[in-house]
Order: C-alpha cells, then sequence, then structure tokens
C-alpha cells in the first residue's frame, strides 16, 4: 500500500472518529434559486444568518447573487456551489473529524446518479416513507457513465474544506434495486417454467453492470483526482436476504485492484441478515450503520439498555475485523439526542468490541429530512457527546 | 361476494400511488410553499382520477386508494388508544418505509378517521386492512405476538371492520405479506385462525379476503385456505400454481399482475393463467387483482397496470359468457 494509503487507513483507525454520513436538507433559498423561482427576503435572512453562525468567507456574494433571482444556468449552478460551501462549514462548525458537502451540489442519491448514466428512463416519484419519494427509474438499454459525476463536486470541495474529506457515492446494488428493470427481466408469463431462476440470473447481470460499467469508472475518476477514502452508500442492501451475496459480489466487482479506502453505509433493515454474506466484503474497512432509530432513548450502558444495539458483536466478530461507524442519532425525529445518550451508546459500542479503534460515530443517515436548525442540535451533541465518552476512557 | 368461479370479481387492494401534483402539493406544505387547502384539492384530483381509472376498468369493488394513508397501519394507529408511530421499519424488501405501531397501553379503537370512511366513493367498496398476523409482527413492545394478535383482531380491526361495513364496504382486503416472507410458528396458526375469525365476524356479511403476497405462499397454502375467509389471495409472482393444493376449497384472489415491476403484462397471457388456476383449483369464487399493492409502481406504472387489471377481467368475463 502507498504511503497516501496508508496515511488513509491511519485516519480510518483513529479512536471514536466522528464523521457525517451523506445529505443535509438543502436550504429555501437554494432550492427556490435552483428552481428558478424569486428569493424571498426571510430567505436571504436565513442564508444571511447561516453564513454568520458558520463563518462562510464571502457570504456577501451569495447574497448579491441571490437578490438577482430569478437566475440563468451559470448562476444557479454558483448557488449549488455556495450551499456545498455552506455544507462543509456546517459540518466543520459542529466539530466532526472527517466532513463533505451534504451533498449539496446533487439532486438526491439515486436520482443524481441515474440521470448521469447512459441507458435509464425516468418512471415518476415512488414514497419512501410518510411524504417523503424518491424519483424511481427504469433501466431500458445498455448501462453506461454519460460522465463522472462526482469529479466537479470533489473539486471544489476539495478546495473549500479545512477538515478531512471522505466522498460519498451510491452504490451498484442500490441503483439496481431501486430501478425498475425493462432491460434484463421482461417475462410476466406466470406459467413460464423456471422462471425465479431466470429473474436471479438477470438481476445479477443487472446488478454486476452496474457495479462495472458506472460504480467502477467513477470511483476510478475519483482516485484519480485524489480522494482516499470513498464510502459506497448502500441503504438497499439488505433489503432481500437471498441477495445478500450478490451486494457482496457488486462491492467487490466496484473497487477490486481500486488503491483507496473504501467502505460502505447501510441503514434501516434487519442488520442479522447481513451475516454471514459481508464476510465476502473483505475490501471493506469500515462500515457505517445507522441504530439509533431502533434503540431506547433511556440512558445506559448495559446490553439491556440498548437494543437497537444487540448486533454489534456480529459486526465485532467480522474475520477482516472493520471498523464500524455507529450510528448514534436518529434521523427520522427532531428529537435532539443529549450527549449523555450519545455517550452511553459510545460506551457500549466500546464495551462490545474491547477496541474503541474499531469504533466511529456518526448520525443513522443522512440528515436531509430534519432543518438546518436539528441537525445542527443532533451533530453538536454527538460530538459533545464522544467527547464524554472519550473523557470517561481516558481517550 | 363475487359471482360464481368462472365470472370472476376485479378489484384493485392496498395503498395507491400518489401523482406527482400530490407529491409536490405535500412536499410544498411540508415547507411552507402551499396551503392545506390546496393539498386537499390535490388528494380530491387523485381520488376522482383513480375512481374513474377504476370505473373505465371495469372493477367490481371500489377503493379511495388510501391515498392519505401515510402507510397500511397508520390510520388505525391514529384511531387507537394505546398505539403510537414512531420508528421507520423497511416494508418487508421494498426501498418504503412505515412507522411500526408501539403499544403503550392495552390497544383499543377510539375511532375510525372520518377521511378513511371517503363518503364519496361509490359502493360498493372494498376496504384495506392489515391481516391481524401482520399487525401484531410489526407492533413493537406488545409483549406476547399471539396474545397481541388477538387483542388487536378483537379491539382494533374488528370494530373499525364494523364500522366501516356500515358505510358500504362490501369486501374486506387484508394485506398479509408477513407469512410467506418471514414465515409462521406451527403454534400461531390457532390464534391466527380465532383473530381471522372475529374480524370476519365483525364484517356484517360482507366478505372478507385474506391476501398473502411478497413470497412463496406454497409452503403456507394449505393452512390458509382452512382460515374462516371468503378468500385467499395468492401473489402468483412469487408461487407456483402447481405448487398449490387443489381443489382449494375456498374463494381465491389471483394476485396476477406485479405490483413492483414497470413491465406491462399481456392481458391474454395474464386472463389465460387465471383461466388455468381457476380450472384446477376449482375456487368457490374468484378474484382478480395485482400480486402486491401498486404504491411501489408508482404514479406512471400504476394506471396502465390498472387497466391490464380491468382488460384481463373483461376477458374472462367474455370467456365466462
Amino acid at each position: 500500500m502507498s504511503a497516501v494509503r496508508e496515511a488513509e487507513a491511519a485516519v480510518l483507525t483513529r479512536p471514536l472518529l466522528t464523521h457525517e454520513l451523506g445529505s443535509l436538507g438543502k436550504p429555501n433559498w437554494r432550492v427556490r434559486a435552483v428552481a428558478g423561482a424569486p428569493i424571498e427576503d426571510r430567505d436571504l435572512e436565513d442564508a444571511r444568518a447561516w453564513g454568520e453562525r458558520l463563518g462562510v468567507e464571502g457570504q456577501e456574494e451569495l447574497l448579491d447573487l441571490l437578490k438577482q433571482a430569478p437566475l440563468e444556468r451559470t448562476g444557479k449552478d454558483e448557488v449549488k456551489r455556495w450551499s456545498s460551501r455552506y455544507g462543509v462549514r456546517f459540518l466543520e462548525t459542529v466539530g466532526l473529524d472527517v466532513v463533505y458537502d451534504g451533498e449539496q451540489q446533487r439532486s438526491e442519491m439515486y436520482q443524481w446518479a441515474v440521470a448521469h448514466a447512459e441507458g435509464f428512463e425516468a418512471r415518476g416519484s415512488v414514497r419512501a416513507f410518510d411524504n417523503k419519494y424518491y424519483s424511481k427509474a427504469a433501466v431500458t438499454g445498455p448501462i453506461g457513465l454519460r460522465e463522472p459525476y462526482h469529479n466537479e463536486e470533489f473539486a471544489f470541495v476539495s478546495e473549500v474544506a479545512r477538515a478531512e474529506l471522505k466522498v460519498p457515492i451510491t452504490g451498484a446494488y442500490t441503483i439496481a434495486d431501486w430501478s425498475f428493470d425493462e432491460r434484463y427481466f421482461t417475462d410476466t408469463d406466470l406459467g413460464t417454467p423456471g422462471r425465479a431462476a431466470s429473474r436471479r440470473e438477470a438481476r445479477r447481470a443487472f446488478i454486476l453492470d452496474v457495479a462495472r460499467d458506472l460504480i467502477r469508472p467513477n470511483l476510478e475518476a475519483l482516485i484519480g483526482l485524489g480522494a482516499g477514502w470513498l464510502q459506497i452508500d448502500e441503504p438497499g442492501g439488505s433489503t432481500d436476504p437471498a441477495e445478500l451475496d450478490l451486494f457482496a459480489e457488486s462491492f467487490n466487482e466496484s473497487v477490486r485492484g481500486l488503491e483507496a479506502v473504501f467502505s460502505t453505509h447501510l441503514c434501516f433493515s434487519d442488520y442479522d441478515l447481513f451475516f454471514p454474506g459481508i464476510e465476502a466484503m473483505t475490501q471493506c474497512r469500515q462500515f457505517a450503520v445507522g441504530f439509533a432509530n431502533y434503540d431506547s432513548r433511556e440512558l445506559g450502558t448495559r446490553t439491556e439498555d440498548r437494543p437497537g444495539y444487540r448486533v454489534l458483536p456480529k459486526f465485532r466478530d467480522l474475520p477482516y475485523r472493520p471498523v464500524l461507524g455507529v450510528g448514534v442519532l436518529d434521523i427520522h425525529t427532531d428529537f435532539i439526542e443529549p450527549p449523555e445518550l450519545v455517550r452511553d451508546r459510545v460506551l457500549h459500542s466500546v464495551e462490545v468490541f474491547e477496541d474503541p479503534t474499531r469504533i466511529h460515530v456518526i448520525p443513522d443517515c443522512g440528515l436531509r429530512t430534519r432543518s438546518w436548525e436539528v441537525a445542527f442540535g443532533k451533530l453538536r451533541n454527538l460530538v459533545t457527546g464522544v467527547e464524554l465518552a472519550k473523557g470517561q476512557l481516558g481517550l | 361476494m363475487s359471482g360464481p368461479a368462472s365470472a370472476p370479481a376485479a378489484y384493485q387492494h392496498g395503498i395507491y400511488p400518489r401523482s406527482e401534483a400530490v407529491v409536490a402539493a405535500t412536499r410544498d406544505l411540508e415547507r411552507g410553499r402551499a396551503t392545506a387547502d390546496l393539498v386537499d384539492g390535490a388528494y380530491r384530483a387523485d381520488r376522482e382520477a383513480f375512481l374513474e381509472a377504476q370505473r373505465v376498468a371495469g372493477l367490481d369493488f371500489l377503493s379511495d386508494g388510501l391515498l392519505r394513508w401515510q402507510d397500511l397501519f397508520r390510520p388505525l394507529v391514529m384511531g387507537s388508544e394505546g398505539l403510537e408511530a414512531r420508528v421507520l421499519v423497511r416494508w418487508f424488501d421494498n426501498n418504503s418505509f412505515y412507522r411500526a405501531p408501539e403499544m403503550a397501553a392495552a390497544p383499543s379503537l377510539r375511532e375510525v378517521p372520518p377521511w378513511v370512511l371517503e363518503d364519496g366513493i361509490p359502493e360498493p367498496r372494498v376496504a384495506t386492512l392489515p391481516s391481524p398476523y401482520l399487525f401484531s409482527r410489526v407492533t413493537l413492545g406488545g409483549g406476547r405476538p399471539d396474545d397481541l394478535m388477538l387483542g388487536l383482531a378483537r379491539d382494533v380491526l374488528a370494530p373499525a371492520v364494523a364500522r366501516m361495513a356500515g358505510t358500504g364496504h362490501r369486501l374486506f382486503h387484508l394485506e398479509e405479506p408477513w407469512i410467506p416472507y418471514a414465515g409462521i410458528d406451527e403454534g400461531s396458526w390457532p390464534a391466527f385462525e380465532r383473530a381471522v375469525g372475529l374480524v370476519r365476524d365483525a364484517a356484517e356479511g360482507a366478505a372478507v379476503v385474506l391476501h398473502a403476497y411478497y413470497g412463496d405462499v406454497a409452503p403456507h397454502a394449505d393452512r390458509l385456505r382452512r382460515l374462516p375467509v371468503d378468500a385467499v389471495g395468492i401473489d402468483f409472482v412469487g408461487t407456483g400454481l402447481d405448487a398449490l393444493p387443489a381443489p382449494w376449497g375456498t374463494g381465491l384472489v389471483a394476485g396476477c399482475l406485479d405490483g413492483r415491476s414497470s413491465v406491462m403484462e399481456d392481458p391474454a397471457a395474464v386472463a389465460a393463467f387465471v383461466r388455468r388456476a381457476a380450472d384446477r383449483l376449482e375456487p368457490t369464487a374468484l378474484y382478480v387483482s395485482s400480486a402486491s399493492e401498486l404504491e411501489l409502481a408508482g404514479p406512471e406504472v400504476a394506471p396502465r397496470k390498472l387497466a391490464v387489471l380491468g382488460e384481463v377481467a373483461r376477458r374472462l368475463r367474455e370467456e365466462a359468457g
């Protein structure tokens, strides 16, 4: 491994390292400006107040730009970059060790990827939960990369950021799983013999084509630009227990032979189902997993106090000893976890792993469904809670 | 009730996808850019469009599409004492989530939310509700699952069914994806039968069907068909026809359209398949519908599936004379 990669690995094994996980909500001024709408006074005030709070340099330029809305294409792109700058400063200001930009330049983790890919067509909005939706596409033709779709973003964030970076990129399995398939398996005859086996073979071909022809070229491009830690987001990873082998195979196919630190993010699943399937993901250095959503809000570090974390021993016992990013913030509620609750979740995790260098501390998932005020409070308490835990552990 | 097995009744069960207009309106409401009246208007337009699509398709039982339901359990949770909804849990193997009912006290139905009763939908109506087994398995903090199942059936589902039967619902469709997906302990069957019986007794003569989907139903088919319901629904996307016991001995809901695929079925081929299923299983009553709810097909695909369903039913009726 090169010296650069060794340095990256050293970051990865820093005890109780904190990092973000992906998306933040998009400020109203960013949404309205990019939609071509005029900016209201309250949006300007929001941009001003957060800019001041986060110490964003030159925010007056943004305010001047917003006052010119509705904007043309170049102005909209400039607003996206400002939003990206705000995102970086937001995550740095709360005190996280490793940051990105809250995915402010992207539309949405799935939509952004398929919009820059060959072979997909939009098929409308499908609900994720409550009043939250994602734009679903169908694979209709040969899959290909139209253009590396995180390069400009990464180059910009690299220039802006003071903290260390980790680049989130949506994984192959999730892209395939969240898409309709109108190319690989189109047999609708319920009476076809061997239909289930044919369907699985088609599914495997679809997933691996995404890995080889869409994700891997993106990873190569980012590594070429100097990205050292790439987080492959796979919220779809455990949706079907019978396909865990395909999920693991797609991860391996995406990263095989590439020189960087690779991790993966999983959330909102029955994590027991991952085992033993993910034992095959030997190049995965860190699993970032959401747990707080399933946990009690009461304090305590005993196993019975932390019902959301009962699967930790299985991650601990993986043969290649990956780091576990432990989700300590429920991203689906406005409840601000007190630092003491974060502390206890961290202490419990360290106790299970018996090794703080194998524990990172993270939110369960991206915080895009929370307001910036709520996200700020949650992340600030995450950092404070980690400090409390470090104090108790003598770190 | 449907007619004789040779003349199927068609209907669409479950949550139907919201239109892009409702998606935009609810999003704008949450961002303070739209009023509640605007959102209500968008929902009304969706309901009218779905009603019209069902009429054009010639469906026999009409639904409001559960368009305002945030998930399959939420109105029951909202209308009950002792239940709340908080934790998001994945809806089986989908990129879709429900808020798991959480038991704070013994659950008891207080009211069916008025918007569930939907006065504007013509009769006969079909209602979709969770099966008592599913309901008990998704509920957190409920103690012994089979006791919880009986409690939910007696004190939540049965009162809801009784209330809805009085407002023109003539078919109650109970969604049961848990059993094909995750299985059921042998020892839970007697309690499940009693729970389903409680729901059926409350239906005041309306038909009750239990629909098993999201997986292979065949391993459970023999017990399912002995449940005290008027018909058992089968997900034929995940279940081989030849693996089912025959004669079926009860009614059959042929779940014959893939609710999670955007590939359109050929109505002639589907009609032929359903006819073969009816010939082989000899059900006492025959219904046709989608294998799973159409919500996950999205607003672009679902109306086309609904039209296919109508065409399948029309062909089957024609064949039956």
